[in-house]
């Protein structure tokens, strides 16, 4: 067997785990601690402007992602990323400098500094499976999710755009499946896991988002899914804290837990609910892992 | 509905225009063959009133106008299915960005206010703060759209379950920003940057 290597991160949370999305936060903390995995959080880091800044100001944009990469270069390791979006955002800047002398030179002057250019920016996902691997996660399971059915739901950013360098195949991942595989859950072929959530329209069009929402729902319960896993936190912001909101509309019942990875993996892992912000859930997921014996 | 007669006239047909969103967007518009791939898989399509494989066609007919005056670049999710999809490699999404930009430049005539105040508050929070402060985001937004009673029910349990952070994050290090924001401001000044 080789010798198990130090992987040590720079960690970017971004603006929703330190918010809405403290749960993602804080069981991606306790599950690398857990699985040995350093993580030091980026110095001073800013909003990579997400959605709206690209959606209006391109140049904007570009130089928020640049100035973060620059800052991500004090810490020693490969650039960690939660968010689907902050993580399509990074890679895509990235990517688009790389391409284009032009817009390079102007996020350069706009952030008065190079841009670092082959940093390796890295979603969690692709940390788990590959820089760790599966081997070694399975051998870091102690409480297999036996009997707990996952619908994985990869939503729109996380493996793309095509043209950027990416985390797995742009139309059938699996890596998702993967993980959760390793950590001994079964997991379920459904139609909607890669579907739009509408996630940027959840404050102006609240209605787009529950149409789409409802769909990805209806879809995960008919594939007979216990629960729906996700990597970001706009998509965990429409599926769980808007399900009430959907299930009214709809004159229907879901009760569909909705976890991030690092939570179910880290529940394989032995790690406990309260490490887990498993109580910051809005859909109670406490009867599910009872009844399947998880906690 | 009625549908309008199309005419196409050099006065309709401003193709300094279109070679701004060529620019902007790194694509070429006569690339497309109206495939309508882009369409069939466009989660947002059907709410709107030209679906993604037209609005590139009338990209390619000069007629702008039509496309700004009306909604379909407001609902664009950005999900990026379509640039994924398309035989061609028109990138899409990046057409979309670059439509809304010249749109919010000139402060075009659109309908969809909403996602366009809720974008500049987002923004406006980065240059104020760094970060996004959630429950400010939220708030302006309901009481500048006049939506006092919007996502009332949702709020007291996010405050509980500690998701909506009744004090914000700031960075630190606000002089960095500003000083971005100003030098790109500076540069459009000066025509250096679009
Ligand atoms: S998929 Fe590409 S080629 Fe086909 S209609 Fe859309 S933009 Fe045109
Ligand atoms: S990026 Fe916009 S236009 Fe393209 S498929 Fe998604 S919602 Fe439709």
């Amino acid at each position: 067997m080789t010798p198990k290597k130090a992987l040590n991160y720079a960690y970017y949370p971004g603006c929703s785990l330190h918010a809405s999305a403290g749960e993602y936060d804080l069981s991606t903390r306790e599950l690398f601690k857990k699985l040995d995995i350093g993580l030091t959080e980026v110095p001073d880091w800013f909003c990579c402007g997400a959605t709206p800044a690209h959606n209006v100001d391109e140049l904007l944009s570009l130089s928020l992602c640049a100035k973060n990469l620059e800052l991500a270069e004090q810490v020693e390791g490969d650039l960690a990323v939660a968010c689907a979006a902050c993580f399509s955002r990074l890679k895509t800047a990235q990517h688009v400098l790389a391409e284009s002398d032009i817009k390079r030179r102007q996020v350069e002057k706009a952030i008065d500094a190079p841009v670092p250019l082959t940093s390796n920016v890295k979603h969690l996902l692709d940390i788990l499976a590959r820089d760790l691997g599966l081997e070694q996660l399975e051998q870091a399971v102690t409480k297999p999710l036996a009997g707990l059915k996952v619908a994985c739901y990869y939503g729109c950013l996380l493996t793309r755009p095509t043209d950027v360098p990416n985390l797995d195949c742009v139309e059938a991942p699996t890596i998702m499946e993967d993980i959760l595989k390793a950590a001994g859950a079964e997991t379920v072929a459904w139609s909607h896991r890669m579907e739009c959530c509408g996630a940027n329209f959840t404050l102006s069009r609240p209605g787009v988002v529950i149409q789409l929402s409802h769909a990805i729902l209806d879809s995960a319960k008919e594939a007979g899914a216990d629960c729906i896993m996700v990597a970001c936190p706009l998509c965990h912001g429409n599926l769980d804290i808007r399900q009430k909101e959907i299930e009214g509309v709809y004159n229907t019942e879901y009760a569909m837990p909705v976890f991030y990875i690092t939570q179910l993996v880290g529940l394989a892992t032995g790690l406990g609910a309260d490490k887990l912000g498993l109580d910051a859930l809005i859909v109670n997921p406490m009867p599910l892992l009872k009844e399947k014996g998880l906690v | 509905m009625k549908k309008k007669k199309m005419l196409l006239s050099t006065e309709t047909m401003d193709v300094d225009f279109v070679r701004k969103v060529e620019a902007l967007s790194g694509t070429s518009v006569r690339r497309c063959f109206q495939c309508g791939k882009c369409s069939a898989g466009c989660p947002m399509a059907t709410f709107m009133e030209h679906p993604p494989n037209r609005v590139v066609r009338l990209l390619q007919l000069g007629q702008w106008q039509r496309i700004l005056a009306g909604r379909s670049i407001w609902y664009c999710a950005s999900c990026e299915t379509c640039s994924t999809r398309c035989p061609n490699k028109v990138h899409l999404a990046s057409i979309m960005d670059a439509l809304r930009k010249l749109s919010w430049d000139a402060e075009g005539p659109s309908k969809e206010s909403y996602v366009q105040l809720a974008n500049r508050l987002f923004l406006q929070n980065i240059r104020t703060y760094g970060r996004q402060y959630e429950m400010r985001l939220a708030a302006v937004f309901n009481v500048k759209s006049g939506q006092f009673l919007k996502d009332l029910m949702l709020g007291p349990k996010l405050i509980s379950k500690g998701k909506l952070k009744m004090f914000h994050q700031k960075n630190k290090n606000m002089t960095e920003i500003e000083k971005i924001f100003g030098r790109i401001e500076e540069m459009r000044k000066n025509g250096e940057a679009l």
